[in-house]
């Protein structure tokens, strides 16, 4: 069998989608993006939870840190992490890492919010109850459409890291926490040169 | 000297000999080479500089200071994460040492197939041989052997695979587990702690914070490069760069070497191939508390099937990987499980009693690099084909090695909550389903192959000797010139590979033995 990498196009075609492609995926098809446009889209006073907690915004609308934190409520469970924390995070994460991952990650939130006729929802996401927002997330990550998978494995990733990052969480995994925090070991000396 | 562009205002020219972009296993090999036989050498990192004292060994501090894109790069359908470091030492600052030499057959694959003659045990042991020694290169004892890694030891003895300790690159490790953050006690022999002090010492200039934007080419001759230098907390320009030299070397890392060249030549052999070893993982439950946080991450590699097995019909037999044993801090070990809710809790409560291996795939498809509508560096990636069967494959047999070591269960960390419990849920339950885009958090770290070197202008970036084919004293001497995976770390094939290159321009150059 023939070592070399497969680059006939016929083969490779397709996993590759641009913007278009991507929102039609995980819409999964323009009829659905229309019916989508009937849901009520909410206003400013529907997102007020950034404010509410006094969380100046660095990156994310209201409305997007509301979606965040939705997200994050329900899929932490009971762990020892604040929701408004996690999101809070994603939101200065975000304004430093910049493009592309700020921009795909905004469309991700956007369409996580208004999509969930697709998933028999007459509401939004941030207006469902934490059961049937968990329910919603778990469809998206099993769905047959890839770029809805992508969609729960994004929002699941940023919310899973920005709460287990913090040390609150240690006495729930175990971890005892790096070692520089606990003791005081010499690091072999290393001589740089002039450092300007 | 270290110059840290971040402490820098206004701007700065400079002219050296050789200027090299990225400082890590490929840029400081061959710095260190040609700055100790005379050469005015310059190198250029767009991360920042650190030292012992400024890693924490917080994951979410290594993240965003020295990983790239601040640890959230992944290809453009997000089913790959990227893992990859920018910062004095480039990705030695956060790799785990494995350092293993090339594989013979590889090396005769590149010789026959892409027409690199010196592609030889013999052209390349002695490179070796040196790097070992500089680097304290050693066969992990057992000091270095967390429980983890004899659990492992342990169901591959059970079941006759074969594997053996890692060949490592420490001195005096005192065994802290958290390698990948950067060694807080400068005992992990990262370019940072080996050869950019001897290279800062020969009087070469070592500028951190500068990203470069431009390679001077006139009349189809590389003259220097031009770029920004960075303040480091915004990643904002505050400042310009241009080094005037005899030759420039690329050595940014296959997304680096990559995304440069993209933006100043037109050549469509960049990015055409981007190679990354698929790494999939595997979580065992053995229902105790074991130690998977100290040791070293990867004491044990288990060898067995990193060649592809076919039957007399030419059918995929099995094989075409290796496994390395992993741990994972708890925010990235986190993002790995696609369970949600309580679900999700009741594994995190378990995280201290998990043994792990990661899975090296040898992909034969590989992915690209290029740049989108916006100019923004982008790369496309798919497990696809006859690496789907290598990636199932390492899967079962990762679960049979943690069930012969008395694992109680082993999680495959898919969205459908895959558990093995003994070998009929080997045989039923792991599928390519486990494997498809997004169906569970996959990633790649061993970035090759987007500027390979070969005898063929029209299928590779560079001749053997690392000059581009079509631009006079451009060399690529990292991760993207290799022309394809390795089928192990890479670390050292790079380190390699970029010492001959760097023997050779020495010597071409008539300079050899200033």
């Amino acid at each position: 069998m023939s070592q070399q990498p497969d680059l006939d196009p016929r083969h490779t075609a397709q996993p590759w989608l641009d913007r278009r492609g991507f929102l039609r995926t995980v819409a999964g098809g323009t009829a659905a993006i229309a019916a989508v446009s009937l849901l009520p889209a909410g206003c400013a006073r529907d997102y007020p939870q950034a404010k509410s907690a006094g969380i100046e915004l660095n990156s994310l609308t209201d409305k997007e840190f509301a979606i965040v934190r939705a997200a994050a409520e329900a899929l932490l469970g009971n762990a020892p992490a604040s929701a408004d924390r996690v999101a809070a995070g994603i939101d200065r994460e975000l304004a430093l890492a910049g493009d592309p991952m700020r921009t795909d990650f905004k469309t991700v939130l956007g369409l996580l919010e208004h999509l969930t006729i697709l998933g028999g929802h007459v509401r939004r996401f941030t207006a469902l109850g934490i059961e049937d927002r968990l329910a919603y997330l778990r469809g998206w990550s099993r769905s047959r459409f890839k770029l809805r998978r992508a969609a729960f494995q994004a929002v699941k990733s940023f919310v899973f890291y920005f709460a287990y990052i913090q040390p609150e969480t240690r006495p729930l995994t175990g971890f005892a926490g790096p070692w520089p925090e606990r003791l005081k070991i010499a690091a072999t000396p290393v001589d740089f040169g002039p450092i300007a | 000297m270290i110059i840290q562009g971040t402490h820098r205002g206004g701007d700065i020219t400079d002219r050296a000999d050789v200027v090299i972009v990225g400082t890590g296993a490929g840029g400081g090999t061959l710095g260190v080479y040609l700055a100790e036989r005379g050469w005015n050498v310059v190198m250029l990192e767009k991360g920042g500089f650190f030292r012992a004292e400024d890693f924490t060994q917080r994951e979410d501090d290594a993240m965003s200071e020295f990983n790239g894109r601040r640890g959230l790069d992944s290809t453009t359908d997000n089913a790959l994460f990227l893992n990859y470091a920018e910062a004095v030492g480039g990705s030695t600052v956060h790799y785990w040492g494995d350092s293993f030499r090339t594989p013979h057959d590889r090396l005769e694959r590149w010789r026959t197939q892409s027409g690199i003659d010196w592609m030889t045990p013999d052209a390349l042991n002695p490179h070796w041989d040196v790097i070992e020694k500089e680097l304290g290169i050693h066969i992990a004892g057992p000091e270095l052997f967390n429980e983890n890694n004899r659990l492992v030891k342990q169901g591959c003895e059970a079941l006759g695979i074969h594997g053996e300790a890692a060949p490592t690159a420490r001195v005096n490790c005192i065994a802290c587990g958290w390698t990948q953050f950067g060694c807080a006690y400068n005992r992990k022999s990262s370019q940072l702690i080996t050869t950019i002090p001897r290279i800062s010492k020969t009087g070469g200039r070592i500028y951190s914070d500068a990203r470069v934007e431009r390679i001077i080419i006139e009349n189809g001759r590389a003259r220097g490069v031009e770029g920004v230098l960075l303040d480091r907390a915004t990643d904002q320009p505050k400042g310009r760069i241009r080094v005037d030299a005899d030759f420039v070397v690329l050595a940014g890392g296959a997304l680096g070497t990559a995304e440069l060249l993209l933006r100043n030549v037109d050549d469509a052999t960049v990015g055409r191939r981007f190679y990354l070893n698929p790494h999939f993982f595997v979580w065992a439950d053995f229902g105790r508390r074991i130690d998977n946080q100290t040791g070293i991450p990867c004491a044990y590699v288990v060898h067995e099937f990193r060649e592809v097995k076919h039957d007399a019909a030419g059918n995929y037999q099995g094989g075409g990987y290796i496994m390395l044993c992993n741990h994972q801090s708890p925010g990235i070990f986190a993002t790995m499980l696609s369970d949600t809710g309580v679900a999700h809790t009741e594994r995190m409560k378990k995280y201290h009693q998990l043994g792990s291996v990661m899975s090296v795939i040898d992909e034969e498809h590989p992915g690209r690099v290029f740049l989108d509508g916006k100019g923004i560096r982008r790369t496309e990636f798919r497990v696809q084909g006859i690496d789907v069967l290598k990636a199932v494959d390492y899967l079962k047999n990762a679960s049979r090695i943690f069930l012969a070591a008395g694992a109680q269960e082993v999680w495959i960390p898919d969205v459908y909550g895959t558990v093995v419990r003994n070998e009929n849920d080997v045989q039923t339950k792991i599928t390519a389903r486990s494997v498809a885009p997004n169906a569970q958090f996959a990633a790649g770290s061993h970035l090759l192959g987007t500027a390979p070197i070969g005898s063929d202008p029209n299928d590779s970036f560079a001749k053997p000797t690392g000059e581009a084919h079509r631009i006079q004293n451009l060399y690529v001497a990292d991760g993207a010139a290799l022309p394809g995976s390795v089928s192990v770390d890479p670390s050292l094939t790079i380190m390699g590979v970029a010492r001959h290159i760097a023997a050779g321009l020495d010597e071409r150059s008539g300079r050899a033995g200033a």
